[in-house]
């Protein structure tokens, strides 16, 4: 499989104030020689000419041996010493402008001086040096800090490698930082490219000045590369980049881990699910298959006749419960794209009016005992539905309004246009209504507001129209009327491809 | 005995091949089953029927694809059968040439009449005689004189009304698909425009129905398109 990393390309410019100075190998003796020179020069217009004490001379010499230490470093201090040590000599010492000293405590002050100098010179740079190795362990802490925090929060790998490579190029002053992590599993691989846009050139297929892997316990995740001019890694960069690819790793991990915890869990769920319905289907399957069963074998049986009568109750008990099955087949093959998250309508511009028509047509056999009254017009606007999806909402409206309400009452159909950009559909029954609290709770799955044997139904159909509606972007709800109980979705009249209006301004020639 | 219809009926369910075997023979037709498609194409060559049943989910091959080889060499009617999931099938069928398609499960009645009308069509269009009035309860189509009258009142339409209501007319007891229709009244670039036919199956319903929301001769197919029904 070829490897196609998705790179992200983020330019920074932030300001570099140490970039300007070329560093050199040997620039902090010159400094330290630069220092003492300096003070030298100061000193020399106080110099009297019979010669003078030079104790204070010699402590006053040690302020370049301090800050040479301080600053540069021990070497550097012990530079400053020297030549500290020789100019006291050579300047101040006389006879001057030689390196003879004539007086014995000259030459006692002059190796006092030496060795004082080297030995405070010596603790001020070991101190200060103790003290920039904290402050460089302090910054070390605050961009691990920085970068945990930062990790902790995210939930996709991409944004955890951009982090990463974010920090690392900030905190190394690198000029580029790739992160790349491997792909596992059906996780895509990653790989996130950082430049700092901010120095001319750009770096072309070199190779990296540092490598360090992204390794967890269970193998190689992926890996940082590192691309710096100049100075390579110190030991304290090599330290902190490998505790960001730990922490890293530790992201990324984490993430996966919560990944499969999820899976799991959803799987769980829809096992869950599966049980569910086929416990419900079942039931609900042998119902019709008993009626069936029963008329046929009767039909057949040779020991009774059945007047003519007798035989068209029993065959239309047959047909009717066949289309039973039928619907009930096409609601659970809806219900598992449904769960399978599958279910996408197939828009095309369809008449509210015929996908009535048709629902009805289908449903005559349930619908023979209640009188069904029906006000959609076929002028209303065509809406972007999926035909088969939206005449299953209404079978399964219809087929649920029929079965909650008494036999002999009215089922009404109504559709309007509403607020110009939907239809508005109401079904309504003269059935019982529902308590309040429920109303939301009957589109759920297996719900039933009665007791489970004496309604026939498997708790789908309402589930279904909500998942239907839902997925055409509309809104379903159920509510109690004055005498009656009624169901209501809206569609709207416009969708992705499909805008408002289209199906209607077309002018006859 | 010749003269009895010969009807093929491709399907791989033994229990629908049974039940169709002994109702179709009972209607008076010679009925012969293939039960997989290539067994299907050999029986349709070796002895070519009147009309076939052809199940679009056979276990060798696509229903589609026998459908297509069967019209590289015969115009013999074809009526799909197939379950309501696969619209899409269904469709291209028609496009690939079939005649007609009924959902499973369906009712015997609505077979019977579907091959009446298959066979009917396939016999006009043999002896090349189609009818250039249609008539259909109370409309009278010419197709010739492009008149169209309804009770004996004449019905003014415009030139595109026309032009569909004589393709749905000319096609009478078939199914047209809404690509077909489109691209013969329209244009085969316009053959997406679903909403066009919409609009217009709505006017001429409005023109010659006499409840166009219940509408007896422009008969709605749901998913597939439209069906002009004139009187058996």
């Amino acid at each position: 499989m070829e490897f196609h990393p998705e790179v992200i390309i983020v330019s920074m410019t932030r300001p570099d104030p140490l970039g300007r100075f070329k560093k050199f190998p040997g620039m902090e003796y010159l400094l330290a020689i630069m220092v003492t020179s300096v003070f030298t020069l100061i000193f020399l217009p106080f110099r009297s000419a019979e010669g003078q004490d030079h104790t204070i001379l010699s402590q006053l010499y040690l302020l370049p041996v301090v800050i040479s230490s301080v600053l540069w470093g021990l070497g550097p201090g012990a530079l400053a010493a020297l030549l500290s040590f020789l100019a006291l000599n050579y300047f101040f010492v006389p006879p001057y402008y030689t390196l003879l000293v004539h007086r014995t405590e000259d030459l006692l002050v002059l190796i006092v001086f030496l060795g004082v100098s080297i030995t405070i010179g010596q603790l001020v740079g070991r101190v200060s040096k103790s003290l920039s190795d904290s402050h460089a362990r302090e910054r070390e802490a605050i961009h691990l800090y920085e970068l945990t925090v930062h990790l902790a929060g995210l939930q996709d790998e991409q944004s955890i490698a951009s982090a990463i490579a974010e920090r690392t190029l900030i905190v190394l002053r690198a000029r580029r930082v790739d992160v790349l992590v491997e792909a596992q599993g059906q996780v895509p691989a990653h790989h996130v490219r950082m430049e700092d846009r901010s120095r001319p050139g750009q770096v072309q297929n070199e190779t990296p000045t540092y490598l360090c892997p992204l390794q967890s316990s269970r193998g190689l995740l992926g890996e940082i590369q590192v691309w710096r001019e100049g100075v390579s890694l110190g030991a304290v960069e090599v330290r902190l980049i490998g505790t960001f690819a730990s922490q890293g790793v530790t992201a990324l991990e984490r993430l996966r881990l919560s990944q499969a915890a999820s899976r799991a869990r959803l799987l769980e769920d829809s096992d869950r699910f599966k049980s569910s319905l086929l416990s419900s289907v079942s039931h609900e399957l042998r119902t019709p298959l008993a009626t069936i069963k029963a008329a046929v074998t009767s039909l057949r049986s040779e020991t009774v006749a059945w007047d003519s009568e007798a035989r068209s109750e029993l065959l239309a008990a047959i047909e009717e419960e066949t289309d039973h099955l039928n619907q009930l087949v096409g609601n659970l093959l809806n219900m598992s794209r449904i769960e399978a998250g599958a279910l996408k309508p197939e828009r095309s511009w369809n008449s509210l009016a015929d996908i009535v028509t048709s629902a009805i047509e289908r449903m005559r056999q349930q619908t023979g005992k209640h009188q069904l009254e029906v006000d959609v017009s076929g002028d209303l606007p065509l809406v972007p539905v999926d035909y088969f999806q939206i005449e299953q909402v209404f079978i399964n409206l219809i087929s649920n309004s029929s079965k909650y309400s008494p036999e002999g009452t009215k089922i009404t159909i109504l559709a309007q246009r509403v607020d110009g950009d939907r239809l508005q559909v109401t079904v309504s029954n003269q059935g019982p209504h529902v308590a309040e609290e429920n109303l939301e709770r009957i589109f759920d799955k297996f719900y039933r507001v009665t007791a489970a044997d004496k309604v026939t139904g498997a708790g789908l159909g309402l589930s279904i129209c909500k998942g239907i509606i839902e997925a055409h972007d509309g809104r379903i709800w159920a509510e109690n009327l004055a005498q009656g109980f009624a169901f209501n979705f809206t569609l709207p009249l416009s969708a992705e491809g499909f805008p408002l209006n289209a199906g209607q301004e077309i002018v006859d020639e | 005995m010749s003269t009895q219809p010969h009807i093929l009926v491709i399907d791989d369910e033994a229990q629908i091949l049974r039940a169709l075997r002994t109702i179709l023979t009972a209607k008076g037709f010679r009925v012969s089953v293939a039960s997989r498609g290539e067994e299907g194409l050999t029986m349709a060559a070796a002895q070519p029927p009147d009309l076939i049943i052809l199940d679009l989910s056979l276990p060798d091959m696509d229903g589609v694809e026998v459908c297509a080889r069967l019209r590289e060499w015969t115009q013999v009617p074809i009526i799909i059968l197939s379950v309501r999931e696969s619209e899409r099938d269904k469709v291209v069928a028609l496009d690939k040439g079939a005649d007609d398609y009924l959902t499973k499960p369906f009712g015997i009645e609505e077979l019977l009449a579907r091959i009446r009308v298959a066979l009917r069509h396939s016999a006009q269009s043999i002896g090349s005689q189609k009818s250039q009035i249609v008539t259909a309860g109370a409309v009278v189509i010419d197709l010739a004189l492009h008149q169209v009258t309804r009770n004996g009142e004449e019905i003014k339409l415009t030139a595109t009304e026309f032009k569909l209501l004589a393709y749905l007319a000319a096609n009478a007891g078939r199914v047209l698909t809404n690509q077909s229709i489109l691209s013969h009244v329209w244009d085969p670039s316009e053959a997406d425009r679903v909403e066009y036919l919409r609009v217009y199956v709505r006017q001429l319903r409005k023109k010659l129905e006499d409840d166009p929301d219940h509408p007896s001769f422009i008969r709605n197919e749901p998913g597939i398109g439209y069906r002009f029904m004139v009187d058996e």
